[in-house]
């Protein structure tokens, strides 16, 4: 019965949507339309230097530029807002020779004054950035003229140009940041990108409209030129059914926030159109903490990660929409070490239980392995909500079969953050994107990185050592050597379980020419300036 | 309308009349099923609640599709349905019960007290006012926040809800029955306090809070499954009917069996239980008799 009413709203929306397509060509040809795209969390700000959330980044790379952009392949580094750059022989000094005619919304042009105020501001420690340390040790950031930007390290950092495509990178008008104040990205913002900022009702929605100036895209579009629709509305559904229900319905054109159950269903609706990226960047793991008692034995964190069957978490929970994964990251990603895909941890449940045996964990009657008359039963932080919840439940029952009683605690997000700094816990649940094999490491491998980001208390100095190598790398060969070794050695202490790459996915509908989904930072529509009606 | 106690043949005769009302008969019945099913779950179930295939989503018999190996199919970890039913419906009403009794039991003293003991009677009433301007869902959450989230916790939190409405009725009730003259012999033949209120107070306020506690049963076990549908509730990978209903919201376009199922149990627990309360109430209450 629901089914039906759903079917008869549709199809009411969808008459009422051909009347005002009607209606629209008749007022106005070509451009005058506007896109709704629904996704499932608001950001608290659209600052780039003190907003992490996807949230956010989803909005500021369309405001704003970055000197350079990433293309789809996640690997190559493109002009943006600098049409050339040179690095010098020692790996210390970047030289960024800017485009000429880069205008801001408000119509003022823009100078290598204004990316060195950002970049400066991206770093200074009264901005308490999270991120500052993705900018790589920086001695100075100086405008050489107008249109040249010396970006000068202390150290070699080979993941550099990687980090300033990140929408931490943006460049902003210092004039709107001083008149705003705190209330910069809040009630206003001020950017060079494709879009401009027209208004914000927190968790509600965001309004962009086209910046009709625009010319200087990155390359790896088709359009370089101005955006192809007039409006981008940012909607807040916090309902994945919902936003499902609003995709199917058009009442919003493109969204990448549609649950996996559904999109066979979606797929099968002749007016709508999934699209998938090559490979996954955002990848779901559960890690141990490696120094409490319950699993410090690499044995028994190896026993659990055989134990693990993500092939059926993929297949199951997922509908076979995610990549199984046996990696800590995907395998596509940039020093990836093509060594290690035969000597990853694959499912073998009988291996498990003859891992256990021998460390002396023994099956008793309740099913359930002890030893000295403990109970094997690893206390788990995770989040809330269906996700995690679902994906801690089938470990739970892979484990069980091995005798693992794994405990479940589940934290509503605002506390398990801080739940998941404490050290009271075995495993905890998390997901992350990343750019490349360096950007996932030195973020949670570092002996630095304790408490979090690297809750796993992976103390290592030899990996510590290599990270340090990997970051000075002069060449590519070096770089990924030193970070094929420490994925070598994180992947043989088996220090996470991993679970699922999540690739980035697009559903929407045919009225719009087909968008290609980028993955950097889990935004998929990354700078939209493929968004046209057909 | 008073002594009560002695009067065993006019409550033999209700019990008659309970067995009269045909819809109560059958509620009752039907709660006797779900109850005995709960209660022999290891024996009925035909798998292990817990353990996870890979065929989740499974549709019930009825579908074409079904399978007879589970009858009411799986849920989105591959897990029998009707397994997880029969231990959950075990988990809600053990939730409910234990609620209602331990609720039941605080409730019904501090309103005799309150009754008995007339200078403490103001104070304990306020304490009661301020417990009952708490939502049940609220004081769920504050419990959970309090002692984590799991059944103790929902048990607690159910238990508290209880008590101030229970000592409000336990108080009317006990407060027509201190009017009554035999309290006052009580007193005079010299019996203590604990006496009177067990022998004679007790006594005659129980048919009213057990009328009220039988139909607050299928409210908590509402309000048990909401605070569990809100993830508040029992642990993973426990069977709890609320919580089954809400791992079954993501599949209700493609899926429905997996939510609605364990709802209708809900559903079918609460309404038998009101039915039977409403009945005893009928029979019970001798305002309502006349």
């Amino acid at each position: 019965m629901a089914t039906t009413a759903l079917k008869a709203t549709a199809r009411r929306l969808l008459a009422g949507g051909v009347c005002l397509a009607a209606a629209g060509l008749v007022a106005a040809p070509a451009l005058a339309q506007s896109i709704t795209v629904v996704r499932e969390v608001d950001s608290d700000r659209y600052d780039p230097h003190r907003s992490t959330a996807r949230a956010a980044s989803e909005v500021l790379f369309m405001v704003a530029d970055t000197l350079v952009s990433l293309d789809y392949d996640m690997q190559t580094v493109k002009p943006g807002l600098a049409e050339r750059w040179e690095v010098s022989d020692d790996g210390k000094t970047y030289t960024f020779h800017l485009k000429d005619g880069v205008k801001f919304c408000d119509g003022k042009k823009m100078t290598a004054a204004d990316v060195v105020y950002s970049l400066k501001r991206w770093i200074d420690p009264a901005t308490k950035s999270p991120v500052a340390w993705r900018a790589g040790e920086v001695e100075d950031i100086v405008a050489v003229d107008d249109r040249t930007v010396e970006y000068r390290l202390k150290a070699p950092f080979s993941e550099l140009l990687y980090q300033l495509t990140q929408s931490f990178a943006v460049v902003i008008d210092q004039a709107t940041v001083e008149k705003l104040g705190g209330d910069f990205g809040v009630k206003g913002f001020n950017g060079t990108g494709p879009y401009c900022w027209v208004e914000w009702r927190p968790r509600n929605d965001l309004k962009l409209a086209r910046n009709p100036d625009y010319n200087w895209g990155p390359p790896i579009y088709e359009n370089t030129g101005p955006a192809q629709v007039e409006e981008i509305v940012w909607k807040i559904v916090p309902e994945e059914n919902t936003r499902m229900a609003a995709v199917a319905t058009g009442q919003s054109e493109i969204t990448q926030y549609v649950p996996y159950s559904t999109l066979n269903t979606l797929r099968a609706n002749p007016q709508l159109l999934v699209s998938q990226s090559d490979a996954a960047f955002w990848t779901y793991f559960a890690g141990f903490k490696i120094d409490r008692e319950m699993v410090s034995e690499e044995a028994v964190r190896q026993a659990m990660v055989l134990a693990v069957d993500q092939d059926a978490i993929a297949e199951n929970l997922y509908f076979g929409e995610v990549e199984p994964a046996h990696s800590y990251i995907s395998q596509a990603a940039l020093d990836w070490d093509k060594d290690l895909d035969d000597k990853l941890i694959r499912t073998d449940v009988e291996k498990a239980g003859k891992l256990l045996d021998e460390a002396g964990w023994k099956m008793e009657s309740d099913g359930f392995r002890y030893k000295n008359g403990k109970k094997l039963s690893p206390v788990a932080y995770s989040f809330a909500g269906s996700t995690w919840q679902k994906l801690m439940e089938a470990m739970q029952g892979d484990l069980r079969k091995v005798g693992v009683d794994l405990d479940i605690q589940a934290f509503d997000a605002t506390i398990a953050w801080g739940k998941m700094a404490t050290q009271e816990f075995d495993v905890f649940g998390m997901s992350y994107p990343y750019i490349s094999a360096g950007d996932a490491l030195n973020l949670y491998f570092r002996s630095a990185n304790t408490p979090t980001p690297n809750r796993m208390n992976w103390k290592d100095p030899e990996t510590d050592e290599l990270l340090d190598r990997g970051k000075a790398a002069l060449d590519p060969e070096t770089r990924a050597q030193a970070y094929g070794k420490v994925l070598e050695k994180v992947h043989q202490a088996a220090v996470w379980i991993p679970l699922y790459h999540e690739p980035m996915k697009l559903v929407q509908t045919k009225k719009l020419a087909p968008v290609k989904p980028h993955n950097i930072y889990g935004c998929g529509l990354y700078k939209g300036l493929d968004i046209k009606f057909q | 309308m008073n002594a009560t106690i002695e009067d065993v043949p006019q409550r033999r005769s209700a019990f008659r009349r309970l067995f009269r009302d045909g819809a109560a008969l059958l509620a009752l019945a039907v709660l006797a099923v779900i109850v005995a099913a709960a209660l022999l779950a290891p024996w009925l179930a035909p798998h292990d609640p817990f353990a996870t295939t890979r065929q989740p989503l499974l549709p019930p018999v009825w579908n074409e599709a079904g399978q007879w190996a589970f009858p009411f199919g799986t849920d989105g970890q591959g897990r029998d349905i009707l397994s997880r039913l029969l231990y959950g419906s075990r988990l809600t009403l053990l939730m409910g019960l234990l609620s209602v009794a331990i609720g039941g039991g605080i409730g019904m003293v501090v309103g005799m007290l309150s009754a008995f003991y007339r200078r403490i009677d103001p104070f304990i009433m306020r304490v009661v006012d301020v417990l009952l301007s708490f939502p049940a869902i609220l004081l769920g959450l504050a419990v959970a926040a309090i002692f984590g989230t799991g059944v103790t916790a929902i048990i607690i939190a159910l238990a508290i809800a209880t008590i101030p409405d229970v000592a409000r009725v336990t108080r009317s009730a006990a407060v027509v029955v201190m009017g009554q003259d035999f309290m006052e012999a009580g007193r005079a033949i010299g019996l203590s306090d604990a006496t009177l209120i067990r022998r004679y107070l007790a006594l005659n306020c129980i048919s009213s809070v057990f009328v009220f506690l039988t139909l607050r049963f299928g409210q908590v076990i509402l309000i048990g499954a909401a605070l569990s549908f809100l993830g508040l509730g029992a642990k993973p990978p426990s069977a709890e009917l609320g919580m089954m209903a809400a791992q079954g919201r993501d599949f209700l376009f493609f899926a429905p069996h997996v939510a609605t199922i364990p709802s209708l149990t809900i559903f079918l627990i609460v309404l038998c239980a009101n039915m039977v309360g409403d009945a005893l109430r009928d029979v019970l209450d001798p305002r309502l008799r006349r």
